[in-house]
């Protein structure tokens, strides 16, 4: 053992503060090291010396006067009532976060649970899908994780819809319903599955009178991914070239954008009603002149010449 | 005398098996009148848990009855750290009405033990404080071995509440402990006051003055290395 360690905890040793085996440990060396137990003697002595400054004790008049004397000023003064606490609280709250785990994770787990319990209510009044859709309110949008399937019954207007929320569940109804409608058209905007999307945007075109099932078919024709979904799309708003400029514009785009040939050709045919239209006319010509296509270029031309010809 | 046989015990409870373990050295002592104080804590401790409940709820008699638990272990601990009774129930009185107007908001976190050891602890820190910012505009004389004191206080203290068993100790062997204690930071000398005089074990005076038992133990260190130095001729 090394003197060092003996000479830094003698004061320890003094005090009683070592722990039973360091005390051990000490004892045996100092038995055997005549420097460490002359330290230990030195060290004994000058404890011994500053407690000649004696603690008094507090004379019992002082003591009694102490006490009067408070009493006195108890009776003027008020306890922190609730008021002061809440004041003061908040400090002493953080305190008890920092030093209360415990209460720190209750507070968390009741979060928790309060953000999914409002979650599970929003989803539930949602609607669970095996009750009739009638029920359903404005589906939160928020609530659907993805559309799993769409299926519509052979010989009848029924339509099944899955989709994800918290877990799966299943919608039924009619086209008509509002629910399977805004399901659908969540379904054609957002689904990862471009099966899903096709069955969507299949079923939005047989009802596409709704503001929101030509947007949602625009969309699918300017921005979808799968050339089927787009077709689909495009035949959904085929009757709609005519009356509605949004429609044909997002034709004649798909005809000069669409890297599918198919879509294009399919929009060229959509545009033969409108080939007069100012529009179409100039898109043809453009198409006509360079297209790399040589079906759509032929075909341009042909509508061209089928036109008559203004002065 | 050693410093274990002049702590006293604290006769009150309410504190946790640890603090209770670590209370002093008094506890380890074999002094029957001890073991007898220490037989009775177990109840005091009851006591007041159930006098700090009552206190919570504006019971001023449980209150009081919490300060005579107290108030003779305040009272001499601020009498041994400011040399005066006067002071020293100055320190006492702001103790127990800060303790009184907050007990509201005690936790039982620690136990009231240490809590009210905190308060006065403070107090007594700010006594400290403003003791050595007084000094530095005191007269300073050399004594004859050249080590310098405070003149005043050296003036002895005629006012009623001044102990006169202060007058009659050896002034020369306590004054120069004394001004030796003096010239310890406020907080080097509270350590070794509650350690030394007291009997408070480390891990005690950490919780007290809000800091690691570790810190206590440098602390204690320190202040014995400067009153070694201090007191050097003495040894």
């Amino acid at each position: 053992m090394k003197c060092d360690w003996v000479k830094e905890n003698v004061l320890l040793y003094v005090y009683n503060e070592l722990p039973d085996d360091a005390r051990y440990e000490l004892e045996q060396h100092l038995a055997r090291c005549t420097d460490c137990a002359a330290e230990l003697k030195t060290t004994r002595k000058f404890h011994a010396v500053l407690s000649e400054l004696q603690v008094e004790e507090p004379s019992p008049n002082l003591v009694a006067s102490s006490r009067m004397r408070l009493q006195e000023a108890l009776e003027t003064t008020s306890q922190g009532g609730f008021w002061q606490r809440l004041v003061f609280d908040p400090v002493m709250w953080l305190r008890q976060m920092r030093f209360s785990p415990a209460l720190s994770a209750a507070i968390f787990i009741i979060g928790f649970a309060s953000g999914m319990g409002a979650t599970y209510k929003i989803v539930s009044n949602g609607g669970a899908g095996a009750i009739s859709v009638s029920q359903f309110s404005a589906p939160a949008e928020s609530s659907v994780a993805g559309i799993q399937s769409i299926s519509q019954e052979p010989g009848s207007n029924q339509i099944s819809i899955k989709y994800d929320t918290v877990s799966t569940q299943q919608a039924q109804g009619s086209l008509n319903d509002q629910r399977i409608q805004q399901l659908l058209l969540y379904a054609a905007r957002n689904n990862y599955n471009s099966g899903v999307r096709m069955d969507s945007v299949d079923l939005l075109t047989q009802q596409p009178n709704g503001m929101h099932v030509r947007e949602a078919l625009i969309y699918a024709l300017r921005y979808d991914s799968n050339p089927g979904v787009r077709l689909k799309a495009l035949g959904g708003l085929g009757a709609y070239v005519k009356s509605d400029p949004r429609v044909r514009d997002a034709v004649l785009e798909g005809l000069m954008n669409d890297s599918n040939p198919g879509v294009r050709t399919e929009a060229l045919h959509l545009l033969e009603p409108v080939r007069a239209d100012g529009s179409v006319r100039a898109t043809l010509q453009k198409l006509a002149e360079s297209d790399q296509n040589q079906y759509i270029k032929t075909q341009a031309r042909n509508m061209l010449a089928q036109m008559p010809e203004f002065d | 005398m050693p410093a274990e046989a002049l702590a006293v015990p604290f006769t009150v409870g309410g504190c946790s098996q640890r603090e209770r373990d670590s209370r002093g050295e008094a506890g380890r002592t074999q002094d029957p009148r001890q073991r007898g104080h220490m037989a009775g804590q177990s109840q005091g401790r009851i006591d007041d848990t159930v006098l700090v409940r009552e206190a919570q709820r504006g019971n001023r008699a449980a209150f009081e009855e919490l300060v005579r638990h107290y108030d003779q272990a305040v009272l001499r601990l601020a009498i041994h750290l400011t040399g005066s009774e006067h002071e020293a129930q100055d320190i006492y009185q702001e103790a127990f009405l800060k303790a009184y107007k907050s007990v509201a908001n005690f936790r039982f976190e620690c136990s009231f033990y240490t809590w009210i050891y905190r308060i006065v602890t403070n107090l007594c820190l700010d006594h400290l404080r403003r003791k050595q910012v007084r000094k530095e505009d005191a007269p300073v004389a050399t004594d004859a071995s050249g080590e310098q004191y405070d003149v005043l206080e050296q003036v002895p203290d005629g006012r009623a509440g001044a102990n006169p068993e202060r007058d009659l100790m050896s002034r020369e062997l306590g004054g120069r402990i004394s001004r030796a204690l003096d010239r310890l930071t406020p907080r080097e000398r509270m350590v070794f006051e509650l350690k030394h005089y007291h009997g408070l074990k480390l891990r005690t005076v950490g919780e007290v003055l809000n800091t690691t038992e570790e810190t206590a133990k440098n602390t204690l260190f320190r202040a014995t290395q400067k009153l070694r130095g201090a007191l050097a001729d003495m040894r």
